[in-house]
């Protein structure tokens, strides 16, 4: 069964591209009813984020087709709202303004609805207008400055991650409006900034700079400024294979000196304290990368992890998808589109009790939920509705 | 109320016990943030995390860790040891009143302490037990040690992160753990919505790894659909539409996803646009086919520019284009400054003025200028054995004595 703790909650789903859809997904994954409205301009807007892309961040929700261009597609959105609890949007400020869907004229529909706004610098400010893709937010946060081998060559993460925090956030938003307006029935506007949701995940670092007056300066390290040493990501036997190790305690650094064959540097004066070895990294880093270059990752990892050492192999998406834990768990799940056939999806890494959920829905098709939505849940008889397509207001 | 939100807040009347350790302590920051009333429950002595850095002064010292100051923003703080068998007596009483109880230990170390959630909800039926572990409750890798790094390595997230030539690069901070807290945060209040409809409580089970690998973007929609193995090409994403350029005094990360004829018109426009007005250029297929040609004449023209350049009057014409900053520069940023993103932070004494990131929400029904530095470990003892529990001071001289608290 598919499960339905938030199967009270209906949501109009406004949201394109990557950040928006995410936090509809993760509360469509528990029930709620998402209905994404398909316009043609929020189709354009996607771009290359429909196909398989789109199947896999829509999936679970319906869909209605409606031309926003037009008032009177307007006008069946308003009579959606007032039926609904929540609103979500992830386009730049101005839009659902132009549309005369913003929150002061959506309220009036309903009082106690729940708008989230999800743009790239927030509804306010002078940078309100600037539009941002994930990697924009990464590169002005200085995620990507600080993820890079030295601060002469700034690298980054690789993807949009700062779309999926942002997602993240989106359903929290949610569900926290959702939670208050429970208790006291008031509804209220959520201004999410993505460019504040990735900086908040690297608050330490302003922390730091504030507090010690400093800079920070990027060394390719994993670790950071983190109580583990050495700690460092080591090339291993095999095509572009790797691990990590990271040692967080005397006893872990004995462990390694065991397992490397070499039980006495546990304690050699060189070594011996946290201090020394994070001074000594380089040093140590050499010796760590020559035991591990000559072994599979999976193998240091297994003997490593014996004695309590945090380790981890470096898994590309094949070896995520054949991962024995990941399958022992049941992470990844059929998905059957009626097109595009069958594929995989990752379920919810939110998982609790027996109501699990086992079944999942591809992303709807285009409008596959107009006669659901405008008829059964908006009363219109088929005459209307096929008026309406007729007009192009339904397409 | 502690937090910056004052009286009625978002989450009034949701408790929080929090035993979690750095992996999820961001968890309960978070709701927290949003006014609800989390105890964070540290061992005599101290939480372990307290030994994280950065330091405030570099100064290792338990009291001065910023990662724990950020972690435990808001909160209240009291020892306990659930250990202890009073210890184990005196936490089923808070978790009585509690709503919430997140944890990060190995999986069955609760049970073996008589803590599970068996136990646990005999003593509160309704009570939401949520458990971060690196791997799960259960399958083969339950018991692995993890880190931040470990999670990312797992997860799929560090081998698209870097030189082809070099290490994966882990992306910076703690982003597994801070996923892993909001897929947490956002678990305990879907739980909640149960807990107040039928008054039953559920165990949440999430594990590091899952939260990282959910959120790859790409990877495995490619790896499903197309049997393709991202792997590292340095600031070139995969679909090589986002790269970072020099310029004059710093880098420009750009995409060219949208409006290449508006892109080719400005570098004609300087003289800089070279073969990229032949046509054969406008089919996107062949440019990215041949992406090295087009970053090497992007780069010439990048060069002549400063970020700012590039930023602002791209930025005009709606290109998604910004400098890749260095976090000095974040904290002076007009755009936060103008929304106030950074707060102050009250009882840290006069000694520094620090501020900390918001939660990114700017709420129509509540304002936030301000929050609570973190607990010192056992700050909050009498105020809540004594006012909230009914100890007496007496009580609490001889459960320190006996190092239960």
């Amino acid at each position: 069964m598919k499960n339905r703790m938030l199967g009270h909650l209906r949501i109009i789903d406004f949201t394109r591209v990557l950040a928006g859809p995410y936090a509809s997904r993760i509360l469509a994954d528990f029930g709620a009813e998402v209905i994404k409205i398909e316009s043609r301009q929020i189709r354009r807007a996607a771009g290359a984020y429909r196909g398989n892309y789109d199947n896999h961040w829509n999936r679970n929700k319906r869909s209605v087709t409606l031309d926003l261009g037009r008032q009177e597609a307007r006008e069946i959105v308003r009579l959606l709202i007032s039926a609904s609890d929540v609103v979500i949007e992830n386009f730049s400020p101005r839009v659902m303004f132009n549309w005369g869907l913003d929150y002061e004229k959506i309220k009036a529909v309903r009082a106690d609805i729940i708008m989230v706004s999800l743009s790239g610098m927030g509804q306010t400010g002078p940078w309100k207008d600037y539009v941002a893709f994930g990697s924009t937010i990464q590169a002005l946060s200085g995620l990507t400055y600080l993820t890079a081998y030295d601060k002469n060559q700034p690298i980054g993460v690789g993807y949009s991650h700062a779309d999926l925090v942002g997602g993240l956030y989106g359903a929290l938003a949610v569900l926290t409006a959702v939670e208050y307006r429970e208790r006291t029935g008031r509804g209220q506007h959520i201004d999410l900034s993505e460019y504040e949701a990735l900086c908040t995940t690297i608050g330490p670092a302003f922390l730091d700079i504030m507090a010690n007056s400093g800079e920070i300066v990027p060394d390719g390290s994993p670790g950071g400024t983190d109580a583990a040493a050495p700690h460092g990501c080591y090339p291993c036997r095999g095509d572009d294979r790797w691990c990590v190790i990271a040692v967080f305690s005397q006893e872990d650094w004995a462990a390694l000196c065991r397992a490397m064959g070499r039980p006495s540097w546990a304690d050699d004066p060189k070594f011996n304290t946290f201090q020394k070895r994070r001074k000594r990294k380089k040093e140590l880093d050499r010796i760590i990368a020559k035991w591990t270059a000559a072994r599979p990752p999976e193998k240091i990892v297994r003997l490593l992890q014996a004695s309590g050492v945090s380790a981890g192999v470096v898994q590309n998406a094949e070896d995520v998808a054949h991962d024995p834990q990941l399958r022992s768990r049941g992470f990844f799940v059929p998905l059957t589109h009626p097109r595009r056939g069958d594929s995989v999806t990752e379920r919810s890494p939110v998982r609790m009790g027996r109501e699990a959920a086992t079944h999942w829905k591809s992303a709807p098709s285009l409008g596959e939920d107009n006669e659901y939505v405008f008829g059964e849940l908006l009363g219109f008889t088929r005459d209307q509705l096929s008026a309406y397509i007729k007009k192009g207001v339904v397409f | 109320m502690k937090s910056g939100l004052k009286g009625d807040t978002l989450l009034s009347g949701i408790r929080i016990l929090d035993l979690a350790d750095e992996k999820a302590s961001f968890c309960s920051k978070i709701l927290a943030d949003l006014g609800a009333a989390v105890i964070k429950v540290e061992p005599p002595g101290g939480d372990a995390a307290r030994n994280r850095g950065p330091f405030a002064g570099n100064n290792a010292h338990p009291e001065e860790s910023l990662s724990f100051l950020y972690n435990n923003i808001n909160k209240r703080g009291i020892t306990l040891d659930i250990e202890h068998r009073r210890g184990r007596e005196i936490f089923l009483r808070l978790a009585e009143k509690s709503e919430v109880v997140v944890e990060t230990f190995q999986p069955g170390y609760l049970d073996g302490l008589k803590l599970g959630f068996d136990v646990l909800s005999r003593v509160n039926p309704g009570l939401v037990l949520l458990s971060v572990t690196g791997f799960g409750q259960s399958g083969p890798r339950k018991n692995f040690k993890t880190c931040d790094s470990v999670a990312s390595a797992y997860g799929g997230q560090m081998v698209t992160a870097g030189l082809p030539a070099k290490a994966p690069l882990k992306p910076y901070g703690d982003q597994s753990y801070h996923i892993a807290s909001l897929y947490g945060a956002i678990a305990i209040l879907i739980a909640r919505r149960k807990q107040i409809r039928t008054g039953v409580g559920e165990h949440i089970d999430i594990s590091i790894q899952e939260a990282v690998t959910s959120t790859l973007e790409h990877q495995m929609i490619r790896y499903f659909y197309e049997k393709a193995v991202s792997r590292r090409q340095g600031s070139l994403h995969w679909n090589n539409l986002f790269c970072i350029l020099p310029c004059r005094d710093g880098f420009i990360q750009i995409t060219l996803f949208h409006q290449w004829e508006t892109l080719v018109e400005w570098m004609a426009a300087e003289g800089m646009a070279e073969d990229l007005q032949d046509a054969h250029w406008a089919d996107e297929t062949f440019r990215l086919k041949h992406v090295g040609h087009v970053i090497e004449v992007l780069q010439r023209w990048t060069e002549k520019h400063t970020t700012r350049e590039l930023f602002e009057l791209g930025q005009l014409m709606h290109f998604p284009w910004a400098p890749v900053v260095a976090p000095e520069a974040v904290l002076k940023c007009p755009q936060h400054k103008s929304r106030g993103f950074f707060v102050d932070i009250d009882g840290c004494g006069g000694k520094r003025s620090l501020k900390v990131p918001r939660l990114p929400y700017i709420f129509s029904s509540h304002t936030v200028d301000r929050c609570r530095r973190a607990p010192l470990a056992g700050e909050d003892n009498a105020e809540i054995y004594v006012g909230e529990l009914g100890f007496t001071r007496e009580d609490l001289d001889r459960l320190s004595v006996d190092q239960v608290i």
